[in-house]
């Protein structure tokens, strides 16, 4: 047994030295982070200046009450839109001469109201060469709907003063319900779910590969020769698989750690790039982490022996390629039975998916994070892979021993059949 | 153990892969503190037969014994491997695979490491104890290979083809090395195809073809069972003595000739024969048979 520790902490300390390791683990969250950071802060870009626009109007008589709908200020208290001109039932001339105003940075844009916006579908345009700003679109947006809106209402006889108190929509909230009670729902739940889901399944291909590269660094170098005359077969293959998932496994706790930051100052950090921008609120139940790690550890195990397999059984990256592809596949078909899942967590179809094993740890995941399910549901799902884990660690073993010192041709699925007769 | 047992005893151990039988029936005796050559053609079973004593294979039948006990992971420490396919981590530090293979054989961490500081002190590595395996040329990995079959005393030390690829110097160093662990009371068992190192070395030899004991025994006295039946001559002149009346086959090395007596020639017929011929002798000597011989008549007459 001090061997099999032996093995696994040469394992672990020259894999947690790695430039690898320390790039993936440290790169990984900085770029969750800055795809976080960059998106609220282009959310959040504003005007710097005032913009000024003109507004043609078909209709006649709209462009004051437009103009008096942009009431959006600058941080210096400036407004974020002044009208310039505005030209009542306008020549086709006018619009040229206003398109090119707008392309020699005149004008930052013009308003067309259409002459058919308040009796029938006609739709306004807004000309600007900068059309990504959607806060800006929102603002005028909503001037020339609660401008047309009154328009529509006098027609009929009706006079309303303030016009967008009256037409502001009700918003409907969904509301997330668990054991625990309700949370507002905004799709954190779905997001976290796939965020979850994905990551164990680019984790368990990526160990998994290492593990196979790792034996077969092994035997290529032909160090193996030494190993095995000094340690059972078996505690090398078990040390080796058991050392990767303590990388793996510091892995994912440096990652829970800045998860659980972001969560706790996600918000802090969003304000800091926006006054004012909030975060979904994410809350992660701790069962849930522990579910990962437990559903990480069950697959990690079972793909790691098969892996670990493949890499005695081959002399180079191109056989491993090729032997190693059937395994992936199974790991990409989990990925590709998300949508089953998502559609609905609890229909028995998913129930039956997330107890298959190799694909169980990844549809499990997800399954808990989107609606946890009956523990028997967990437990079986556990408990299954373990098995199955078991199962293919015993025979993994047989022709990692045998195969580890075959050099030259791959063997055939006959001479694998052999392979675990020898003694 | 005793003083002067058995280091290792095989009986009657066979291994087969599929349809090829790698060894069959091998029985042998290594004395304790001896060095012993494992002799035998590419293919013979030697590399099987060192797997099954490293209990890296285990036998179909027979069974081994190493300083007195059946082979398990206590004999596994007792034993130093050099094998014949070098191999190391490449990117782990030099001392740090030494330590590493050190206390995989049971060697506290600590005693790893300063044997291993000794080691490379010894080979004049130490310059390079920090540096990465891949950064060494090829003599000097081999140079930290050896230290890693020998760093945990071992008693019983198996070293396939030790000297390839190492320099002159390094070769007597190595060589030098093998003697002092032997006359410390280890065994050592050397794999080689290069006759003249086991003839130096070996106190006896075991010669396997196709996986069988086919000559086993303490070298000196298997090459005088031979009796003096090669001549070794140097000469100018006319050499139309070196003929096959007197001899079975001449190996010709440029100014040596080595030629094999047939069983009824006479010696003295064969000087006079050459001085009458007008060849000028300038060396004329009676030897038992060169290890090479013997190898190369056991190995072709069983092909027969």
């Amino acid at each position: 047994m001090h061997k099999l520790w032996l093995v696994i902490k040469r394992e672990y300390v020259t894999r947690v030295r790695t430039k690898a390791f320390v790039i993936g683990t440290i790169a990984i969250p900085l770029f969750t982070v800055g795809i976080f950071a960059i998106t609220i802060f282009a959310q959040s870009r504003e005007a710097d200046h005032t913009l000024k626009i003109a507004i043609l109007d078909n209709v006649g008589g709209l462009s004051t009450p437009i103009a008096a709908g942009l009431t959006e200020k600058l941080k210096n208290g400036q407004p974020v839109f002044e009208v310039v001109k505005s030209v009542n039932r306008p020549a086709s001339s006018d619009a040229a001469g206003l398109l090119n105003q707008v392309q020699t940075g005149g004008l930052d844009g013009y308003l067309m109201i259409p002459a058919d916006a308040v009796d029938g579908k006609g739709a306004a345009e807004f000309h600007t060469k900068n059309p990504g700003e959607i806060t800006f679109s929102d603002s005028i947006n909503r001037a020339v709907s609660d401008a047309v809106i009154a328009r529509r209402l006098e027609n009929k006889g009706v006079q309303v003063g303030d016009i967008g108190g009256v037409v502001r929509s009700v918003e409907v909230k969904l509301m997330k319900v668990t054991a625990h009670g309700e949370s507002e729902e905004k799709g954190q739940t779905f997001v976290i779910a796939v965020v979850m889901a994905t990551l164990l399944y680019a984790t368990l291909l990526m160990y998994g590969m290492t593990t196979m590269r790792s034996v077969m660094e092994e035997k290529t170098t032909r160090i193996i020769e030494v190993l095995v005359a000094s340690v059972r077969p078996f505690y090398l293959l078990a040390g080796k698989i058991l050392g990767v998932a303590a990388v793996a496994v510091t892995q994912y706790t440096i990652w829970t750690a800045a998860g659980g930051l972001l969560g706790a100052y996600g918000a802090t950090m969003a304000s800091a790039f926006r006054p004012g921008a909030s975060m979904p609120a994410f809350h992660l139940p701790p069962a849930v982490l522990v579910y990962l790690v437990l559903f990480f550890l069950a697959g990690y195990l079972l793909f790691a022996s098969l892996y670990a397999a493949v890499g005695a059984m081959v002399s180079n990256e191109q056989e491993a390629q090729q032997v190693g592809t059937p395994i992936t596949i199974i790991i990409v078909a989990a990925f590709l039975l998300f949508n089953v899942i998502l559609r609905d967590p609890s229909s028995r179809l998913a129930v039956i998916l997330s107890l298959i094993p190799f694909i169980s740890p990844i549809l499990m995941i997800l399954r808990i994070a989107m609606q946890m399910p009956p523990f028997w549901q967990i437990a079986l799902s556990l408990g299954l892979s373990l098995l199955t884990t078991i199962g293919v660690t015993y025979l993994s073993a047989k022709i990692y021993r045998v195969g580890v010192l075959m050099y030259g041709k791959r063997p055939s699925l006959v001479e694998l059949l052999r392979w675990m007769k020898y003694t | 153990m005793p003083p002067n047992g058995d280091a290792l005893v095989l009986e009657r151990v066979s291994k087969r892969f599929d349809t090829v039988t790698a060894v069959s029936n091998l029985s042998l005796r290594v004395r304790s503190g001896a060095i012993f050559g494992l002799l035998g053609p590419n293919g013979a079973g030697k590399t099987t037969t060192l797997r099954m004593i490293l209990r890296i294979m285990i036998p179909d039948e027979g069974s081994i014994q190493m300083l007195g006990e059946p082979l398990g992971d206590r004999s596994q420490d007792l034993t130093g491997y050099l094998p014949e396919e070098r191999g190391l981590y490449p990117r782990m530090q030099v001392r740090k695979v030494l330590v590493f293979l050190a206390s995989l054989k049971g060697l506290p961490e600590a005693d790893a490491d300063r044997r291993a500081r000794e080691w490379l002190e010894r080979f004049e590595l130490t310059a390079w104890s920090e540096k990465k395996v891949i950064d060494l040329s090829k003599g000097m990995q081999q140079k930290v290979q050896f230290i890693a079959a020998v760093i945990h005393q071992p008693k019983v030390i198996i070293l396939d083809e030790p000297f390839t690829g190492l320099d002159p110097v390094n070769a007597v160093l190595v060589k030098d090395i093998m003697l002092e662990l032997r006359d410390q009371g280890a065994t050592i068992i050397l794999s080689t195809h290069r006759m003249e190192q086991v003839e130096m070395m070996c106190d006896s030899i075991c010669l396997i073809n196709k996986g069988e004991n086919v000559l086993d025994g303490d070298l000196r006295a298997i090459k005088a069972s031979y009796g003096k039946n090669t001549l070794r001559v140097e000469y100018s002149g006319d050499g139309a003595f070196l003929n096959d009346s007197f001899f079975e086959n001449i190996n010709r090395f440029g100014a040596i000739v080595e030629a094999k007596l047939r069983p009824k020639a006479d010696p003295q017929e064969i000087l006079k024969a050459a001085l009458a011929g007008g060849a000028r002798i300038t060396r004329f000597e009676l030897l038992e048979p060169p290890l090479n011989d013997i190898f190369i008549e056991k190995v072709s007459g069983s092909h027969a």
